[in-house]
């Protein structure tokens, strides 16, 4: 793919995710001050927002994931623009049906649309299978854009090459595999499952609607199914994130580039495995489903942070650990960022032991130790990436105005607010509630808290997206 | 128990993000490149390490999962609990899904009780709440399964039975209670 169309397209998915950010954050801030009683607005209306909120977020850190890592494969093979652009018309079209389908129709099943909810029609009767298309649409999009990626690396590398195997056992194998394709790939293997096994969710949810009620289908296979799509492409979005800072880290802090070793290469591998089984966790309470795989998912669950630690974590502090390195915005906001995924993930494997799950599933906890890892972790890889690009593809060498008050501004913002999510969590109060019972004593005070310390985060952000939309604009926009 | 485990997420936490500011000040205040001596080696025993720790929980916390609570024993009670939207209905008796009725449910402390928890329409929670409002025990109620939680109840009170799967609009308002004495 030429550069300019490269950096246009990139440029146009970077001010597209960071608007529909705000945005979300926006609807995200509703839902906790009208938890607060600072607000009021309908329970349906809360969770149409809920629903919009928790789709959007997850599709934009997702494409956002895909972006960069389609940005950065150019320089080790040769991308399709057309795959590219189709991804973003397809996500761009789902966008649209997903919010005429929550703020227009009133779809409110939440983002897992947890089977028989969206059957169960408390909207316009239109919502349910625009909602469910919609879905389908972010697929397709989505699922031509991770093959042509993969096709991409495989016309470069053998399968055994992309994957890292010739440097089990050799120090200095012939081909030596960048770090970056080796993630990527293990990514959008993952990525390419998850995908079709929503293509089968999809399937039988459609032919329930369209069966007449001939044709009913069974709730924990449903479960299983949407847990392993939904699950997953929330990881994966990680993992394309930290494809990106393996690439990026070193070269922005001038040291030498990470290089793919045995155990690199094991971990990662290994990885693709432990985070396809991990969805298990999602159904500890579903006391039906059969124990060995309850015991999968918490042992799946646990391997998959040592990979992601003892390697991940550990090679970007051996960058840093002593080493004079160029400190600039683009690598303090990748190493916040691992921060935010590590206490993120304590607070996951912490909620991933069955004998915790019992007293904090689908209590605050849940989205306390997720949005850690999004807000606070995935969100700032992409954030350091947008940053780098919209200065690298406009040859902008100023050095960055008000680092430190930004950073700070986000930090104190995504951590109050997270606190707030944690004490609620430990407090039992139950997630997705429009409002509180009488009884749940702590729960109004912490969200009004959480929703006030959010408009900070907020307020970060849009710092961030000032500079970096309008040096987006001048791309997408240059003639030249 | 909720609160130990914030207690130790946050001192894990705190260990976590002072390691992190250790490393970037040794970055800030070093001479240039010093680097890590014998990177391999330490990565190798902080993998050990964290293999032996998270052996150690996964070994601790199976057994204690509530598949296995109180699995060789008898119940003395048998509570059978159907959910719709936007109810919780609890009987004695086999609940007849045509027609559900529910009663008023009083346990003893102490007694081995299973409840036997299912749905009529979408997935519920079924999150059994004490009179402080703290989450003492859980399971979800599914259409076309039956969910067996059992349980024994050391505190006599009013126990509050919230919704824990969201279900609809009315989700916040799914709530019922029983009595232990």
């Amino acid at each position: 793919m030429e550069t300019k169309k490269l950096n246009k397209i990139t440029a146009l998915w970077i001010v597209a995710i960071l608007v529909l950010f705000i945005l979300s954050i926006i609807l995200g801030i509703i839902m906790r001050l009208n938890q607060g009683e600072l607000i009021k607005i309908q329970p349906p209306t809360f969770y149409a927002d809920m629903t919009t909120h928790g789709v959007t977020m997850i599709g934009i850190w997702f494409v956002a994931g895909m972006a960069a890592v389609n940005y950065f494969m150019e320089r080790y093979v040769k991308t399709s623009y057309t795959a590219n652009m189709f991804a973003m018309v397809m996500t761009v079209i789902g966008v649209v049906m997903l919010w005429l389908s929550t703020l227009v129709g009133n779809f409110h099943a939440g983002w897992t649309f947890l089977y028989p909810l969206p059957f169960k029609i408390m909207w316009s009767t239109w919502a349910t299978p625009l909602f469910l298309w919609s879905i389908g649409v972010f697929g397709i999009g989505w699922f031509v854009w991770t093959i042509s990626l993969m096709a991409a690396m495989l016309k470069k590398y053998s399968m055994s090459q992309v994957l890292a195997w010739q440097h089990f056992g050799k120090k200095d194998p012939e081909v030596s595999t960048p770090p970056f394709v080796l993630i990527s790939m293990i990514s959008l293997i993952g990525v390419l499952t998850c995908l079709i096994a929503a293509v089968i969710l999809l399937i039988l949810l459609f032919a329930e609607y369209y069966s007449g009620g001939t044709f009913k289908n069974d709730a924990l296979l449903i479960k299983n199914l949407t847990y392993f799509f939904g699950h997953t492409i929330a990881n994966e979005m990680l993992y394309l994130g930290l494809a990106v800072i393996y690439e990026l880290f070193p070269e922005v802090s001038g040291r030498p580039k990470l290089k793919t070793t045995w155990y690199v290469a094991l971990a990662w591998n290994l990885t693709l495995f432990f985070v396809l089984a991990a969805f298990f966790h999602h159904l500890y309470m579903d006391f039906v489903q059969p124990e060995g795989l309850q015991i999968i998912g918490q042992l799946a669950s646990y391997l998959a942070s040592l990979p992601s630690s003892g390697v991940t974590v550990f090679s970007i502090i051996v960058v840093v650990f002593r080493n004079k390195i160029n400190w600039s915005l683009t690598n303090s906001l990748f190493f916040i960022g691992i921060v935010g995924w590590v206490v993120g993930g304590v607070g996951a494997v912490i909620d991933a032991t069955i004998s915790n799950n019992f007293i904090l599933h689908n209590t605050l906890w849940v989205p306390a130790h997720f949005h850690t890892y999004n807000a606070m972790g995935n969100v700032l890889f992409s954030l350091g990436f947008f940053h780098w690009f919209s200065k690298y593809a406009t040859n902008h060498s100023l050095p960055d105005k008000y680092s430190f008050v930004k950073l700070a501004i986000l930090i104190i913002g995504g951590v109050g607010f997270l606190l707030a999510f944690y004490i609620a969590g430990a407090d039992s109060v139950p997630r997705r509630y429009s409002t509180y019972p009488k009884g749940l004593e702590s729960a109004k005070t912490l969200a009004a808290v959480g929703g006030v310390f959010a408009i900070v985060y907020l307020t970060g952000i849009l710092s961030f997206f000032v500079n970096i939309s309008k040096r987006c604009l001048n791309v997408l926009f240059q003639r030249s | 128990m909720q609160q130990s485990l914030l207690s130790l997420f946050l001192i894990l936490s705190g260990i976590i993000i002072l390691v992190f500011i250790l490393v970037y000040l040794s970055s800030i205040q070093s001479q240039p490149q010093q680097g890590m001596k014998n990177p391999l080696q330490k990565r190798f025993w902080f993998i050990t390490i964290m293999v032996v720790v998270l052996g150690m929980f996964f070994f601790i916390t199976i057994p204690k999962s509530p598949y296995y609570l109180y699995a060789n024993e008898q119940p003395a009670r048998i509570v059978h609990t159907v959910s719709s939207q936007f109810v919780f209905l609890m009987s004695n008796q086999d609940i007849d899904p045509a027609q559900p009725m529910g009663e008023n449910i009083e346990l003893n402390t102490n007694e081995l009780v299973e409840f036997r928890v299912t749905s009529l329409d979408v997935t519920h929670g079924f999150g059994i709440y004490n009179d402080k409002y703290e989450l003492v025990a859980q399971t979800q109620a599914m259409p076309g399964y039956v969910n067996k939680l059992r349980w024994k109840f050391s505190e006599p009170g009013k126990y509050y039975i919230l919704c824990l799967e969201y279900c609809g609009s009315g989700h916040q308002v799914m709530k019922s209670f029983f009595n232990v004495k």
